[in-house]
This record gives structure tokens, C-alpha cells and sequence, in this order.
């Protein structure tokens, strides 16, 4: 099958901050690829580098057979970018933000209300046609977003981060929308730091830390790292802190990590683990303040792949304090 | 392929058109735009440049001058900011358009504003004031000159990588009231002592209100010819930064 995207050697030095250091991988028509990572690892990078907002350093991209560097504009017309933000002109209404795209993307004049007629309906907007997008939900916004994404019917999409800070449903309505665009023949480039996303959405997926990528595999096989790095966290009084070699020898546990006043017990199976961790705290007269499942962190999946030691990187990555909230609340699964 | 090239301009043509457009019905109403681009030249006027015993067509020959810098000039820094902070910038720079088209869709902005305050300012001199026209076509020659080159030196600024419209705003106000002193609009070109003048004539607005001079009252120091082909030139001068700052913008990821 041919080749949607073939990157090689990409590398992105902001000044002297290496953001994306030589990284290659390709993209097969028809699949879906997920470029997973936690916040800060170069997904954006990349992406905007993959779509011509960004010069690289180093490396080179061919699109569609299409080198970027030498030939941006017929790439251009091929592809669709739904960016991190809603970029929407919240001064226009629906309609008018669809009209603008579609004029700026050259869709014949012809085709242009059909069309945008056509992606309203699907995405559920033509009734707030001609409401101004500063009246719309972060939900609605998005879906915008995607319609203007694909008036010009791109053979290759970019979304960075589509669903994070959407409720549940309209986080579902837009992974339908892109399995529905894939049915129909688009390639997607899917950013994102879910790592349940990625497993419902593609085909392939990379994964990418510090601006290196760790593991281009499907979705099915990367599953056994994840599922070695989820974990239990529980807090002990009274003395917490001295039960951590005791903790950690119960059966199935990897590794305990001392995390603050609390222990995190990686594991494959939490569910098994968290009985046994009671029963523990019962025997040694000690109370349990809090108990928890957590489920695998990219940080940790990263780390298991490139068979670093698991759950020394936690402590790194809040000290940078870079992190948004949702990072965190995402993986995180009260037990 | 000569076809091919001839589909492309249309295309560019159409693109640069539907951005300004854009931009026009968007910013129109902010009030950044209405401060620095429509109240800021009449408040220039009024305070500095009206005189109790200057004549309807004197005034109206300042005052076009005047709109025509301000309000041109106003656009650029305040909105390409503003849209790389929205993010709405990238939409335009994925587009599949040259980055040609793109600065020139942005310039109409400011020099269809331009334009269009012109006009108000002039049916006011005419109908209220009385004021007689010389040279029509020449001031609507001079104006659209103006207007662009105008336009194409906020673009300037409004390139600086940055997401902050408060950042240009500042040096971009400090240059335009530069620009605005050392020209020939607030005290007459052949009054000026030699040194003066020869500082007027690194303005590109003394050339604006030169050819304002020329159309609505007839006269002029320099010649017309010279007053529009410097415009031009400016403007298409003004451009070449804008290019040069907008590369550089690539690199740094603004
Ligand atoms: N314009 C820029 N100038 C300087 N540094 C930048 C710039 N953009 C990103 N960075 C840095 O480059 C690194 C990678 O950032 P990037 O935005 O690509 O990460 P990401 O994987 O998209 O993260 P997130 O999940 O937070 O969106 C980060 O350390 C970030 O701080
Ligand atoms: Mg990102």
C-alpha cells in the first residue's frame, strides 16, 4: 500500500530546546495513526511541522509522494487541520466560517453551500447556521472546527487533540465522526495523550516522549506495556512510609515507588491487588486513608517500552509543573 | 500550462479577496481598530492641524492625508497579532495560498478601511465645507496609492512574531507619530528650513499629502508623478520585511 506520509530524520530545535529530535516514521494510506505522548513530548511539534506551519531544523517530509519542503502547495490542497484550539471566527456564524473555508480552500462555487449544508447536518449544526460561534458550546465549536476541516474532502487529516475538555458524549460524537471519515477513505493523523483513545481509534500507533519515538505498533500489541504499568496507590498510617518493602513483595507486584506519603504498587492486575493491600493493612493494625487505581500513564508506558525504570519520571515531569489539569484527571480511575 | 498558471492567479485572486473580506466584516467594530484607525486621524486633525483662517480645500487635502495614513496603518498591527493569538492565523497559513496573496489580502484591510474613511471625510469637506476639487482622478489615484502603501507599512509590524497585539502596538504608534512630524503635513513643505525638508522627504506621508495638495488644491511642491511612484514603491517596499519576518515566524513557531 502506498505511503500517506514519510518522514525522515524530523528534528525541531526551538533555539537550543530540542523539541522533536530525529524522528521517522510513515503514514499508509487508509489507516488511521495515532501519535500518542504526554503533554510536552512534541506531538504539536510535529504536527505543525507536517502540516507547514513550522520550518523543521532537520529531515525531511514527503507528503503523497510530494516533498513539503519543495512542493507545500499541491500538499496543501490535500489536507485537512483541525488544530489544538477551536480556531473558529467566533464573530461569524457557522455558515459564514464555512463559506470563508471553503472559498480559501477553492471548493467550486457550485459545490460550496451543498456542502456546507451536507457537513451542518452530519455534525449536527444546521439549526445554529446563522448563530454567531461566540454562542456556541466548546463541543459545538469543536465540530465546527472539523467541518472546516474537511469541506474541500482532504485525502489526509490532521487532528491535534480533538476530544480533551468535551463531555463524554460529544467526545464520542467526534470519534465516530473520525471513524466514519476513515470508513470513507481519509487518512487521519490523530494527536493525542489518551491512551484509550488511541486503542478505539487507530490503526497504528507511535509513541513519543521527550521528542523521541519509543514504539510504532498497532494499538493491540502495545497493549501488554500498558497494562504492566497501571498501578494501586495507597496511603498507611500510622509510619505509611516504612511498609513499602513489605508492600511491595505481595504478589503481583512489580515494583512499589514511594510517591510522597504514599506507595504506588505497579501492576498488571489492580483489581487483584487492591484486596490484598487491605487485608495487609488489617493484619499490621494500620489504616488505609486512601486507596486508588491508577491506570497507565504515558510517562510510565514510555519508560516501559524503553525499558527505563518505571515511576522515576513522575516526580521529574511535576517539578517542570508544564502539565495541564486534564493530563492528570484523565488516566487518573478512583478505585 | 499557460491555463494552469492563469487558474492559479484567479485562485490567489480570490483568496486574498475572501481574507480581506473577512477581516473587514470581523474587525471593523473592534474597538482597537476604531481607536487607532478611525478616531485617531480626526483627533490628529482637530488638535494639531486645524487653523481658524485655513481654507475648506486645505483642510480636506490634511484631513485625507491623515485618514489615509491612520487608518491604513491601523489594521496590520492590530490584527495579524490578534489572529495568531486566536490561532485563526494558522487556518490561513495551512491554506493552500501564497504567502504573497495572503499579505495582500491583509493590506486591503487597512486600505479598504482607508479608503473608505477617506471618502466620508471627503464628502464632508465637499458638501458642508464647500471645498473644491482640482484633480479628481488624481486624488482617487492618490488615495488608493496611499491607502496601500500605507497598509503594507502596518503589515510591517503587525508580522513582528508575536501573539500579542500590545507589543506592536506601541513601537508601531511611536513610528507612525514619527512619520506624521517629520512630514510635510502639519507645516508646509516650501516653509520648512533645508534641513527639515530633507527630513520630510524621508516620510512617505509628505509625499501622500505632496499629492493631496496637487489634487484638491492644484498645486504642489513636487511633481505628482513623483509623489505616486515613491508611494508605490514604498508599499511594495514595505512588503519585503513582511515576507522576511513571516519566514522567520516559521522557524520560531509563532
Ligand atoms: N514556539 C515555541 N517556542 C519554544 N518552545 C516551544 C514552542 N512550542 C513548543 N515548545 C516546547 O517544545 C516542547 C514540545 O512541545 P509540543 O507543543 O510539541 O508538545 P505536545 O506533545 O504537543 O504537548 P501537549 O500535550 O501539551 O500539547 C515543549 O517542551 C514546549 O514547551
Ligand atoms: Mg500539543
Amino acid at each position: 500500500m502506498a505511503n500517506a506520509i514519510e518522514v525522515h530524520n524530523l528534528t525541531k530545535y526551538y533555539g537550543d530546546l530540542l523539541a522533536v529530535d530525529h524522528i521517522s516514521f510513515e503514514v499508509r494510506q487508509g489507516e488511521v495513526f495515532g501519535f500518542l505522548g504526554p503533554n510536552g513530548a512534541g506531538k504539536t511539534t510535529t504536527q505543525r511541522m507536517l502540516t507547514t506551519l513550522l520550518e523543521p531544523t532537520e529531515g525531511r517530509i514527503i507528503i503523497w509522494g510530494h516533498d513539503l519542503a519543495r512542493d507545500p502547495y499541491v500538499v496543501k490542497r490535500q489536507m485537512g487541520l483541525v488544530p489544538e484550539e477551536s480556531n473558529v471566527y467566533t464573530e461569524l456564524t457557522a455558515w459564514e466560517n464555512l463559506m470563508f473555508t471553503a472559498t480559501l480552500y477553492r471548493v467550486p462555487r457550485a459545490e460550496r453551500a451543498r456542502r456546507a449544508r451536507e457537513l451542518l447536518e452530519t455534525f449536527g449544526l444546521w439549526e445554529k447556521r446563522d448563530v454567531k460561534v461566540e454562542n456556541f458550546s466548546k463541543g459545538m465549536r469543536r465540530r465546527l472546527s472539523i467541518a472546516m476541516a474537511i469541506i474541500h474532502r482532504p485525502t489526509l487529516l490532521f487532528l491535534d487533540e480533538p476530544t480533551p475538555g468535551l463531555d463524554a458524549q460529544s467526545a464520542r460524537a467526534i470519534r465516530d465522526l473520525i471513524r466514519r471519515l476513515n470508513a470513507e477513505g481519509t487518512t487521519v493523523f490523530l494527536t493525542t495523550h489518551q491512551i484509550e483513545e488511541a486503542n478505539q481509534l487507530c490503526d497504528r500507533v507511535a509513541i513519543i516522549n521527550h521528542g523521541r519515538i519509543a514504539a510504532i505498533d498497532t494499538p493491540e500489541r502495545l497493549k501488554a506495556a500498558f497494562r504492566r504499568v497501571q498501578s494501586v496507590e495507597v496511603a498507611l498510617e500510622p509510619d505509611g512510609q516504612v511498609h513499602g518493602g513489605p508492600l511491595g513483595a505481595l504478589p503481583g507486584v512489580s515494583t512499589a515507588v514511594k510517591m510522597g506519603d504514599k506507595w504506588r504498587l505497579y501492576t498488571e492486575d489492580p483489581s487483584a491487588l487492591l484486596p490484598q493491600v487491605v487485608r495487609y493493612a488489617e493484619s499490621h493494625g494500620l489504616r488505609v486513608v486512601s486507596l486508588s487505581t491508577l491506570g497507565p500513564s504515558l510517562e510510565d508506558v514510555f519508560l516501559e517500552i524503553t525499558g527505563q525504570q518505571v515511576g522515576t519520571v513522575q516526580h521529574e515531569t511535576r517539578e517542570r509543573g508544564t502539565r495541564r489539569a486534564m493530563g492528570e484527571g484523565d488516566r487518573r480511575r478512583r478505585g | 500550462m499557460r491555463k494552469e498558471w492563469l487558474q492559479r492567479l484567479r485562485d490567489e485572486v480570490a483568496q486574498a479577496w475572501a481574507v480581506a473580506f473577512k477581516d473587514m466584516r470581523v474587525y471593523y467594530l473592534r474597538p482597537g481598530m476604531i481607536m487607532f484607525g478611525f478616531l485617531m486621524p480626526f483627533f490628529m486633525f482637530f488638535s494639531f492641524s486645524v487653523r481658524r483662517e485655513m481654507a475648506a480645500a486645505q483642510g480636506v487635502a490634511r484631513l485625507l492625508a491623515l485618514t489615509v495614513f491612520f487608518t491604513a496603518a491601523a489594521a496590520g498591527p492590530f490584527i495579524i497579532p490578534l489572529e495568531r493569538r486566536l490561532g485563526t492565523y494558522d487556518r490561513l497559513l495551512a491554506a493552500p495560498m501564497s504567502l504573497l496573496s495572503l499579505l495582500l489580502g491583509k493590506a486591503a484591510v487597512g486600505a479598504c478601511f482607508a479608503i473608505g474613511v477617506s471618502a466620508i471625510a471627503l464628502i464632508v469637506g465637499v458638501v458642508a465645507f464647500g471645498a473644491y476639487i482640482a484633480h479628481p482622478w488624481m486624488l482617487v489615484g492618490g488615495v488608493l496609492l496611499g491607502a496601500f502603501s500605507f497598509s503594507a507599512l502596518g503589515l510591517v509590524f503587525g508580522s513582528i512574531p508575536t501573539r500579542n497585539p500590545g507589543d506592536v502596538q506601541m513601537p508601531s504608534t511611536l513610528l507612525r507619530w514619527g512619520l506624521l512630524f517629520i512630514s510635510g503635513v502639519f507645516i508646509p513643505l516650501e516653509e520648512m528650513a533645508p534641513a527639515a525638508r530633507a527630513v520630510a522627504y524621508l516620510s512617505p506621508l509628505t509625499y501622500a499629502q505632496d499629492l493631496m495638495n496637487h489634487a484638491v488644491l492644484g498645486m504642489g511642491l513636487l511633481s505628482p508623478w513623483l509623489d505616486l511612484v515613491v508611494l508605490l514603491f514604498a508599499g511594495i517596499l514595505f512588503l519585503l520585511p513582511s515576507i522576511w519576518m513571516h519566514r522567520r515566524s516559521r522557524r520560531l513557531g509563532y
